[in-house]
């Protein structure tokens, strides 16, 4: 799926982010291109959602992140959307789907209407969400998978040149799952920007991603799917007792053990 | 000044043609009532979404300290409760945004802190707890016209500021991470947020009294959520609970000689109390 000329990438050199005497990440170098899908991978408390808060601007880091665009895709600062992991939330919340549209879409206080554009837009990511019924629902009753969808419409509503998804599939049932992904994937091929995904589900990354980057506080490889998710890689991020295997449900994911206690790090060439 | 309340002491005459409506010191207190209430409700929605209603309580706690030393240092109470109130809101703002501690943790270690010294001062100062008993219980039907152009003021601050920040308010409940990468300046919003609330409570004392001004934010909120679908009407409907029980509170007290501010607070819980009961008849429908 690599193109020969990224409308925009986003370059990450040596990234570190510190916190409470902590290094979190170190010496993270990576480029996130348009039109592809990076998977990023590893256990938990490897420093991926940080990560994501730094391309966000949401900690403090040292090293850069520059967005690169081509001079004939406009200009300025890039666009960034975001889906949080969960949304930790009141869920007896009075706010309809519409309403959590509104609230970042129009000026004057949701209480007094929504404004037309508001609901346009709203309609519109909604309807390419698959998600069209869902606007009158009240946000705090949605099911996991439809929460989901409800997040992606809005992150997509604002036209991001990165789209940012934190452990995507967490949360949803199987069905909703590959629902999920396809949709995903048909987004992904119609749009025009770049998708970096958190996961700790391989079955998923690896049929959806074009590029994994693994981390456990930097990097420990990175590169297409296909060359980099070997059991050999995988033994470095998750320890040896990590394998990709089926399980015995109908629903035949792959899903990853990463009980195994981490093993030395190792850089792929 | 004298002009203006005596025109609208004329209106009031038409609109509510009843006795307890009648004298001058009930159209005063109906009017600070239906200033001070609806203000209370409004910014109750985002603080119930916030689950700050103990935060509410700590402040309104705070004023008997306010108070306390007003009288202590020869100031007017009221503008040391309010003084007071502020100061505790920014500090328990400050203090929770820069600790590992839950928030309720650190507003129960300022609660009892302020309540303290507020002892501490009453108690070394012989004759200070008759002035105490109009704040503990609020004292609606003693407002002066003075005051009632303050809430006025208060009221129609309250609504540019909801008008300002009630959208990035309600997001900031939902999920701090989201609305910051959606540009909501987090940190001015919650200070400011906290000093609002703040103001309204202390101005709300003077109405239904330390021990019940919590009530006055929270119950109307709580009620109009239980029957409303999107945020429009739970807005709206705390709003209208406020009001509604804010004037038959201040009737029905007038004819039972009770208590005007716990009055009003048991009408807008009568509310919750109904709406509790038709959710969860239409959910089990």
């Amino acid at each position: 799926m690599t193109r020969l000329h990224h409308l925009h990438t986003l370059e990450i050199r040596n990234l570190s982010v510190r916190a409470g005497g902590v290094e979190i990440l170190s010496a993270i170098d990576a480029d996130i291109r348009c039109g592809e899908v990076t998977a990023l991978v590893g256990p938990n408390g490897a420093g991926k959602t940080t990560l994501l808060l730094a391309i966000l601007g949401l900690v403090d880091y040292s090293g850069e992140i520059r967005f690169c665009r081509a001079e004939e895709h406009g200009r300025g600062a890039p666009r960034i959307g975001y889906v949080p992991q969960r949304l930790d939330f009141d869920h007896n919340a009075p706010m309809t789907v519409l309403d959590f549209f509104s609230l970042s879409s129009q000026r004057y206080p949701v209480v007094l209407g929504h404004s037309r554009a508001s609901r346009t837009a709203a309609r519109e990511s909604l309807a390419q969400a698959g998600a069209s019924h869902l606007a009158g629902r009240p946000l705090g009753k949605l099911s996991g998978g439809e929460l989901q969808r409800v997040l992606l419409a809005l992150a997509l509503r604002d036209n991001p040149d990165i789209l940012l998804l934190d452990e995507p599939v967490s949360g949803v049932d199987a069905a909703g799952e590959e629902l999920f992904c396809d949709f995903l994937d048909q987004i992904h091929s119609a749009s025009r920007f770049s998708l970096l995904l958190v996961s700790h589900d391989l079955s998923v990354v690896s049929r959806h991603a074009d590029r994994v980057i693994c981390l456990n506080h930097r990097i420990v490889c990175q590169g297409a799917t296909t060359e980099t998710l070997t059991p050999e890689n995988l033994a470095a991020i998750y320890g040896s007792g990590a394998h990709l295997f089926s399980h015995g449900h109908a629903d035949g994911h792959g899903h990853l053990h990463d009980d195994a206690p981490a093993g030395p790090d190792r850089k792929a060439p | 000044m004298d002009v203006i309340f005596s025109s609208i002491y004329g209106v009031m005459d038409r609109l509510l043609p009843f006795a307890f409506a009648e004298p001058a010191f009930m159209k005063r207190a109906i009017l600070a009532m239906l200033f001070v209430a609806p203000t209370a409700a409004a910014v109750g929605v985002p603080l119930v979404h916030f689950r700050m209603a103990f935060f509410s309580d700590a402040i309104g706690h705070s004023a008997f300290t306010g108070v306390a030393l007003g009288v202590l240092l020869g100031i007017h109470p009221l503008l040391t409760m309010v003084a007071f109130g502020l100061f505790v809101a920014w500090a328990i703002t400050l203090v929770k945004g820069r600790t590992e501690l839950s928030p309720d943790t650190v507003i129960g270690v300022f609660f009892s802190t302020v309540i303290a010294l507020g002892i501490a001062v009453i108690s070394a100062q012989k004759g200070l707890t008759r002035n105490l008993q109009s704040y503990l219980y609020g004292d609606l039907l003693a407002v002066s016209e003075i005051e009632v152009v303050w809430l006025a003021f208060l009221f129609l601050g309250v609504g540019v500021y909801l008008f300002l920040a009630f959208n990035n308010l309600m997001l900031l409940g939902v999920h701090e991470g989201f609305a910051r990468s959606r540009g909501v300046p987090v940190q001015a919003l919650e200070i400011s947020f906290a000093l609002v609330v703040a103001l309204v409570v202390t101005a709300a004392i003077r109405a239904v009294g330390i021990l019940l001004v919590t009530a006055l934010l929270v119950i109307p909120a709580a009620a109009a959520r239980n029957a409303a679908r999107g945020t429009a009407q739970a807005f709206w409907g705390a709003i209208g609970v406020a009001a509604a029980s804010g004037l038959a509170g201040i009737a029905a007290s007038y004819s039972l000689d009770t208590a005007t501010g716990a009055t009003v607070v048991l009408f807008s819980a009568a509310f919750f109390a109904a709406t509790a009961v038709a959710r969860r008849a239409r959910r089990l429908s």
